[in-house]
């Protein structure tokens, strides 16, 4: 599979500076001819660094793999996008692990966020998001919401402009008007259900 | 000149990728507008990258997996879809004939938000479906316009996008990144002759605390949420 290209670790023992200089340059011939055997240079110093932040981050061998692996898919895929002016190729793949760190938690959580970190760091993203048109119905406004008051039968308008109006308690309304408090209770849940009910029908 | 930033260790968790979505996005947004901010999470990043500068070995397990990776990855040809040259996607808003430019990170939500929507006083709304966590909005108030006074259950982000407001606390410019809680009571009006655009999140619905404002309580998660 690998015959010819020497999987070893001696890159480890190189200073940073003298390190970035080197494996900018490999990646740029990365970019610019595919090298595979510049490739293994970044890829031999890169995977083993990538897997220990990813396990410290992850916390699991399998995903930590899994992190490994796509962030070094994208360094092989999207070399042309490095630019050494901008910054090292260690700042430019650890960005790289990060966003696909951040979308693999969104992922493990289920949480179906819109927003993803293409958004947050555009660092490999040249395509932008479909249009799509989405519309959000219910939309009130405060004047439909004093319409809809307007219309509650009297002894509900009474009760709910006590209560969420003047922020009385529903104990001192059923003092005030003189009925008993479970007759309050009933009529506040009247009104809120009238006043949703319209709420629905506005849509 | 902006005033209000994130904190410096909102800073740092988005450098490192570790702050939530929603604090994600206000943030970046913010960092889109603020210089300083944005030079801050630059040298963030570079600090936390340095941790691939430490020497990492493998076992000989590893260097097996390592092989069949570098194989598997080697194969794939390089990424075309990537020379294409991006879509011209929309990188303003307009109300009332005004056109507001968005800051890089919201820029993608120009062409996804929903309507905008006129409520009491000056102020219009416009939402942004986030899924799951939550729907932020964009407001605008007119001149003179006003959000009836409220507290918060949850945590309010906005970010100011264009003019100013003040809410009886403080005075907020384009760029002030605002973080209000179940700690503050406060009631946002703007004076600005050309009103003024920013960007809200909320997570819980607001709390109306005066006036008829109070009606709006059992239904408040159908305007800001």
């Amino acid at each position: 599979m690998l015959v010819g290209i020497p999987l070893d670790q001696s890159n480890n023992t190189v200073k940073p500076k003298e390190c970035a200089s080197e494996m900018s340059a490999y990646i740029v011939e990365v970019a610019e001819t595919r090298c595979k055997r510049s490739f293994a240079k970044v890829f031999n110093y890169f995977a083993p660094r990538l897997r220990s932040y990813a396990l410290k981050q992850m916390g699991n061998e399998a995903l930590a793999m899994e992190l490994v692996q796509d962030t070094m898919s994208n360094v092989w895929q999207k070399a042309h996008l490095f630019n050494a002016e901008k910054g090292s190729p260690s700042t430019w793949i650890f960005t790289i692990a990060r966003n696909i760190r951040f979308d693999m938690l969104r992922k493990l959580q289920n949480r179906k966020e819109d927003v993803c970190s293409d958004d947050l760091w555009p660092i490999l993203c040249e395509q932008t998001a479909d249009a799509n048109e989405a519309s959000l119905d219910q939309q009130v406004t405060l004047e439909q919401i004093g319409y809809m008051f307007e219309s509650l039968p009297v002894k509900q308008k009474a009760v709910i402009e006590a209560i969420y109006i003047d922020g009385k308690s529903q104990q001192e309304v059923a003092d005030e008007l003189t009925i008993p408090l479970g007759t309050v209770k009933s009529r506040t849940r009247l009104a809120l259900q009238r006043l949703k009910g319209m709420l629905h029908d506005n849509d | 000149m902006i005033k209000f930033h994130p904190s410096p260790e909102q800073l740092t968790a988005f450098a490192e990728g570790t702050l939530s979505p929603v604090e994600s996005l206000m943030v970046s947004a913010h960092c889109d507008m603020c210089s300083r901010c944005e030079t801050r999470v630059a040298d963030e990043v570079e600090r936390a990258a340095l941790e691939f500068d430490e020497p990492a070995t493998s076992s000989h397990t590893e260097d097996q997996i390592y092989k069949s990776m570098f194989a598997s990855i080697t194969q794939v040809p390089a990424d075309e879809a990537t020379y294409l040259s991006p879509k011209a996607a929309p990188s303003a808003i307009e109300l009332d004939g005004r056109k507001f430019e968005l800051p890089r990170t919201l820029r993608r939500y120009a062409s996804s938000m929903g309507n905008w929507s006129g409520l009491v006083g000056r102020l219009w709304q416009a939402p942004v479906d986030l899924g799951e966590a939550g729907v932020a909005h964009f407001i605008y108030m007119g001149r003179g316009g006003s959000v009836p006074e409220h507290t918060h259950r949850g945590c309010e982000y906005t970010l100011v996008l264009s003019g100013e407001f003040c809410d009886g606390l403080n005075t907020y410019d384009s760029g002030d990144f605002i973080y209000m809680n179940g700690e503050h009571t406060h009631a946002p009006h703007s004076d600005d002759t050309e009103g003024c655009l920013v960007f809200s999140i909320v997570d819980q619905p607001l709390h109306f605390t005066s006036g008829i404002a109070r009606l709006l309580n059992p239904f408040s998660h159908l305007f800001f949420r």
